[in-house]
């Protein structure tokens, strides 16, 4: 049996939400003080469980507001889940949304470095792997001058390559197929192709139905917060697209 | 042996902590120099309010105060004289003597005729006294005058108790308006190799107790701080410098807004202030110039860390790491521009007179513990922050009301003594008095300085990073 390299337990994910927010002193200690202070609870994840192994592409479907992104904040370790826990065995590498943490004002190869560390890559993979970056981003000269001159198409095309130039143990992807012109697209496609030949377990967000069907070899079918399905690609796929 | 040693993990990180312990407690104990053995002693007797004349110091008076000082290393003797507002002509002859065996312990003479009205005549003996802690002494003033050019010894008319005031032998009421003053020893540095051996031996225990645990695999939280900072230095160190890079990045004079900032802030406090404060403070633009770079880190470290977790929202809710790395970023930064705005501190100093020592060396304790301060407070606002955001508006007086709390600009004897609580109470004050001890005076402070700066910093830190512990999970879902 192969290795399991993630493990989603029984994970409860809640926001407090109150009508209002208060986010001034005066204001929580006049409602409070009121007896107004209430909070509405929103379960945005609710008792998920299922598990990932070695080599495996799992995709997550469902609509919008089914808590897809939240069940991937969560394991990448930027949400603590409520109840449930996550366990992970490996680097993860998270693509929630490119170019997080890009700074506008620094040019294309001070970013690289800032976003690198970001991801957290070391000193020496970076410079080690500085070349093959601007090569695959296609930015050529500009990769010298700040970003905020750039064209979206160029961003994305800027952070894609950064953040796919490592072989992660454990790769967390939000959407980002669709960057870029359609060679890129093509280009990125490949590439996450030849990562997930390499024995990277993929956790993969999307909407486009025909790509779960090409990437995953498997499926999670999330509905209002709860699994509705999960089980091989052809199998929910073909039940979700009936719903 | 030295086979051995390589077994043991972390082996040349244990040495190496170890050696910089040894070059640290022998560094202190050169740099801080007497300061360290010696401290003015709490005994010394301070200078009586003057009432009246004594008698007219003539060459048929003589005028004797018996008195006794619990004064370890006695150094200084001194009396207060009136010229009576006029020309005084003679010598004034000023003994000390020790009762006990009638020796004369200090002798000075005093041209009477260069005295001045109010002054204080003092002799200092060339090496400090011991042996003298309260022993029945005698100060005795002859002079060889004629009345009506001679000087008048000052006295005080309600205290009693201090020996003794004889005039040619008859027993006076009151008390000679006189001084004694020296050094007494610090317990703590006497016996400062003791400590430092102790503090040697607990080290290694406790390098002992980490070296156990990191081969049993459990990770105490000292061990888990060194691999965090092993782990995320390239992210720091990118962070610090992304943080440098976009400060000055669109500016003309660029980096040198940070040699210029204390520099101008400094001219035009200078021009405000100085006809006020200028006579009462010696140095007084090095002494300015100190107060401004460490207050103006303070704030900058302190207003910067405040935004730190809410400026990186858009990063925190996108990728994982470590919360505390964008508070411990943003004080490093203003560390940096605390170290570039040191040049201007020292190159200005320098012009204007003040006597660099070894001392000065270790003002950079002092810096420390305020880094070590600010960042802990720096991790409580940030952590405020998120939860309520008036914490900038409320930081914004409480820093402003701060400054003016701390002797930035005025010297603190301006101070009623009312008021002075206003100082006990300013932990950066404690950091401050000591940084302009060691690089204006030139000397150590005392040792229990280091102790109090210490701990004031840690328990900062401790309860800065305690409540942002607590808090930082809760920190993404109020972004």
């Amino acid at each position: 049996m192969a290795r399991k390299m993630v493990e989603v337990n029984d994970v409860t994910m809640q926001f407090r939400m109150n009508n209002d927010r208060i986010l001034s002193l005066k204001e929580f200690v006049t409602t409070a003080l009121r007896g107004k202070l209430k909070y509405d609870k929103f379960t945005a994840v609710n008792h998920v469980s299922f598990s990932i192994e070695k080599g495996e592409t799992l995709g997550l479907i469902g609509r919008n507001g089914a808590g897809k992104s939240t069940i991937l904040k969560v394991i990448s370790g930027i949400l603590k889940p409520t109840e449930g826990s996550v366990k992970t065995y490996g680097n993860v590498v998270p693509m929630l949304e490119l170019g997080s943490g890009f700074d506008y004002d620094l040019t294309g190869r001070e970013n690289i470095f800032l976003n690198g560390a970001i991801l957290g890559y070391s000193e020496d993979f970076l410079n080690a792997k500085y070349d093959e970056i601007v090569a695959f981003s296609e930015l050529g000269e500009f990769i010298n001058i700040p970003i905020r001159n750039y064209s979206s198409g160029m961003l994305a095309r800027l952070a894609f390559s950064i953040a796919t130039v490592v072989q992660p143990e454990i790769l967390i992807v939000d959407e980002i197929l669709s960057v870029g012109d359609a060679a890129f697209q093509a280009k990125s496609y490949a590439r996450m192709m030849e990562l997930m030949g390499g024995g990277t377990t993929v956790l993969f967000v999307s909407h486009n139905l025909q790509q779960i069907r090409d990437m995953c070899s498997k499926v999670v079918w999330l509905e209002n917060g709860s699994v509705k399905m999960f089980g091989e690609t052809q199998k929910v796929c073909d039940v979700y697209e009936r719903a | 042996m030295k086979e051995r040693l390589s077994k043991i993990p972390g082996a040349r990180v244990c040495a190496s902590v170890m050696a910089i312990y040894i070059f640290l407690v022998f560094a202190f104990h050169f740099l801080a120099g007497e300061q360290l053995l010696y401290r003015q002693s709490r005994e010394n007797i301070a200078l009586p309010v003057a009432q009246t004349g004594v008698a007219e110091l003539t060459q048929d008076i003589v005028v004797e105060q018996i008195f006794s000082a619990n004064i370890q290393r006695f150094e200084t003797v001194g009396v207060q004289v009136s010229t009576a507002y006029r020309p005084n002509y003679g010598t004034v002859t000023m003994e000390l003597i020790n009762q006990a065996d009638g020796s004369v312990l200090l002798f000075h003479q005093f041209d009477a005729s260069a005295i001045e009205d109010g002054q204080v005549l003092t002799v200092t003996a060339d090496t400090p006294m011991e042996g003298l802690y309260g022993m029945p002494l005698l100060l005795r003033l002859t002079a060889d005058s004629v009345a009506g050019s001679a000087v008048i010894p000052l006295m005080n008319t309600e205290i009693q108790d201090a020996g003794g005031l004889y005039v040619n032998g008859q027993s006076v009421a009151g008390t000679l308006c006189f001084i004694a003053s020296g050094e007494e020893y610090i317990w703590t540095g006497i016996h400062y190799w003791k400590f430092a051996l102790l503090g040697g031996i607990l080290l290694a225990v406790l390098l002992a107790r980490e070296v156990r645990g990191y081969k049993s695999g459990k990770y105490s939280f000292v061990l888990a701080t060194y691999f965090a900072v092993k782990k995320y230095k390239f992210l720091i160190k990118q962070l610090v410098s992304r943080d440098f890079k976009t400060k000055y990045k669109r500016s003309v004079l660029g980096v040198f807004w940070s040699f210029l900032n204390p520099l101008l802030t400094m001219i035009v406090q200078y021009f405000v202030f100085s006809t006020i404060f200028r006579a009462d403070i010696q140095h007084y633009i090095a002494y300015l110039l100190i107060g401004i770079v460490c207050f103006n880190f303070f704030s900058e470290a302190c207003g910067m860390t405040l935004t730190s977790i809410l400026g990186n929202a858009s990063l925190i809710t996108k990728v994982y790491m470590p919360k505390y790395i964008y508070p411990v970023t943003r004080v490093m930064s203003s560390m940096v521009n605390l170290g570039i705005s040191l040049f201007p501190l020292i190159i200005v100093s320098l012009a204007t007179g003040v006597h660099f020592t070894k001392a000065a060396i270790l003002s950079f304790y002092f810096l420390g513990c305020l880094v070590i301060f600010s960042m802990g407070l720096g991790l409580l606002l940030s952590t405020s922050m998120v939860f309520f955001r008036d914490t900038q508006f409320l930081w914004g007086v409480f820093s402003m009301i701060w400054m003016y709390a701390t002797p930035t600009f005025y010297p603190e004897s301006i101070l009623p003594e009312e008021f002075r609580f206003v100082l006990t109470i300013n932990p950066i004050y404690y950091f401050l008095k000591n940084i302009r001890l060691c690089i204006l005076d030139g000397i150590s402070p005392e040792p229990i300085s280091y102790v109090q700066c210490f701990l004031i910093a840690v328990v900062m830190l401790f309860v800065g990073a305690w409540v942002f512990r607590k808090n930082q999970d809760k920190f993404v879902l109020y972004l």
